[in-house]
């Protein structure tokens, strides 16, 4: 975990509160969709839900919406929280190669292991405060024994950097909200100020899901929206497609 | 010498009835499939009344030449009678391991009427989930098979104009069905795409004893009889 340490004789409470103002700046961020981590070349399996038609008219998109926050939850949350309570490169390994073998979902699959690639990257040469970030990326990339999954990843480098796994889960939920809807936009479903009252609508129901599926154990995981596996695994029928997945 | 007799079990349709005192009825299966074996578990689909709680775990122990072929399905009850998906639970967990501990399949699928969104709401008009998994050097062929078809059948639905709405955003809700009344996806999983699950989710029971009734049939030579032959008719 990231201390920060100064040397300017000002006392310890006075460095605790710039540390964790320091902290905010960080989570903003990660957060924004600036960083170049590739999200937003993922639907969630919304483009394909448009495609067969399951989802028409921004009721069904708020729908949708609302069973991609359950199962990310539900799917994924353990592996944020695991990776980042306790924030250790051969813990992660371990959870990156169970995260390989739970995520059923050939599509949902490489997704993940796109995203947190290039998650890792960004990490490694932004926060040179944590050099193992760039060792662990070095030691691992084209080893083949890893698939750099986004869930931990994210949950790792949140730990190494000091967030707690409340905040960490929080975050891992509002990059999933933030994505599918700017996944609607792109996909002409809804305006962007429509887009933005939406997300503000869903708030309460993103952290309702966080609560509920958060600070669990791998063993855990389950997805509980097979009708979104079965049509986001049809992406790669698509004839003609805007998005990776 | 004659050839091997494949073993069978068959076991009775599983139906669930509604929870009593909140209890949960589960079901445990554990299986060790040895070299160049194969091991085919093609049941008939659970249904769960009304209220009714269920829960299945299946663990299964491989090396990279067994051979596994797993139906795992799930109707909404009896909707004939209008019941449709007004279970409390269900929840069902295929784990496969391969040489020891190696985690290659580790699935847990749970409906749960207590969900943010309720069951009938997500299923939609489809009365049915399924599950196919093939794994083994002996099923590649059938896995490839098994693929393009699915690929072909999607594929036609998706071409189709009434599902191109790039531009077009109705606020109406729509009227009569436009979803195909079976709809399924493959993805392959494990080293070297050793094993591939299908995903099917359709209006019917039939269809899907249609689907693997036509797509099982290969498995006949191994298994002395054609899958689900007598099944559903």
């Amino acid at each position: 975990m990231v201390k920060l340490t100064f040397d300017d004789g000002a006392t310890d409470g006075m460095h605790e509160q710039l540390g964790s103002e320091l902290l905010q700046w960080r989570q903003w961020q990660l957060l924004d969709s600036v960083l170049p981590t590739g999200g937003f070349a993922h639907s969630y399996g919304l483009e394909a839900a448009i495609q067969t038609t399951f989802v028409t008219n921004p009721i069904d998109l708020k729908s949708y919406i609302v069973q991609v926050l359950e199962n990310t939850g539900s799917l994924l949350l353990p592996f944020v929280y695991c990776a980042c309570k306790s924030p250790d490169i051969v813990a992660w390994s371990k959870l990156d190669r169970l995260l390989e073998a739970t995520l059923t979902n050939e599509v949902s699959r490489k997704a993940s292991a796109s995203q947190g690639s290039a998650l890792l990257r960004v990490a490694a040469s932004v926060y040179l405060e944590v050099p193992s970030l760039k060792e662990m990326r070095d030691k691992f990339l084209g080893s083949g024994s890893v698939y750099f999954h986004h869930a931990p990843i994210f949950g790792l480098i949140c730990g190494f950097l000091g967030f707690d796994s409340s905040t960490t889960q929080r975050m891992y939920m509002f990059m999933a909200m933030r994505d599918v809807i700017s996944a609607a936009t792109r996909l002409n479903l809804v305006g962007p100020l429509g887009a933005s009252v939406l997300q503000h609508q869903l708030a309460l129901v993103a952290e309702e899901m966080m609560k509920k599926w958060m600070d669990r154990p791998v063993d855990e995981a389950c997805q509980v929206a097979p009708m979104l596996d079965v049509v986001q695994g049809c992406h790669q029928y698509l004839f003609s497609r805007l998005f990776c997945s | 010498m004659a050839a091997p007799q494949p073993l069978q079990r068959k076991l009775p349709p599983r139906q669930v009835y509604k929870s009593v005192d909140s209890k949960c009825s589960a079901q445990f299966l554990e299986a060790r499939v040895g070299r160049n074996a194969l091991l085919a578990v093609i049941p008939d689909p659970v249904t769960c009344f009304s209220t009714a709680k269920y829960s299945q775990m299946q663990l299964f122990r491989v090396h990279s030449d067994s051979n596994l072929v797993i139906v795992d399905w799930v109707t909404s009850g009896r909707h004939e009678s209008g019941e449709r998906w007004e279970f409390d639970l269900y929840k069902s967990t295929n784990h496969i391991y391969l040489d020891g501990d190696q985690p290659l399949f580790l699935d847990s699928v749970l409906l749960d009427k207590r969900s943010g969104t309720s069951i009938a709401e997500q299923m939609q008009e489809y009365q049915v989930m399924a599950m196919v998994i093939i794994s083994g050097p002996k099923l590649k062929d059938l896995r490839c098979q098994l693929q393009e078809e699915v690929k072909q059948m999607m594929s036609r639905h998706l071409r189709s104009p009434n599902t191109n709405t790039s531009h077009h955003v109705r606020s109406e809700p729509r009227h009569g069905p436009t979803r195909p009344l079976l709809i399924a996806s493959c993805s392959t999983f494990g080293p070297q795409a050793l094993g591939m699950v299908v995903r099917i989710a359709a209006v019917t029971t039939e269809s899907v004893y249609m689907f693997l009734r036509h797509h099982l049939t290969t498995l006949k030579p191994f298994l002395g009889a054609s899958p689900y032959c007598q099944a559903g008719r």
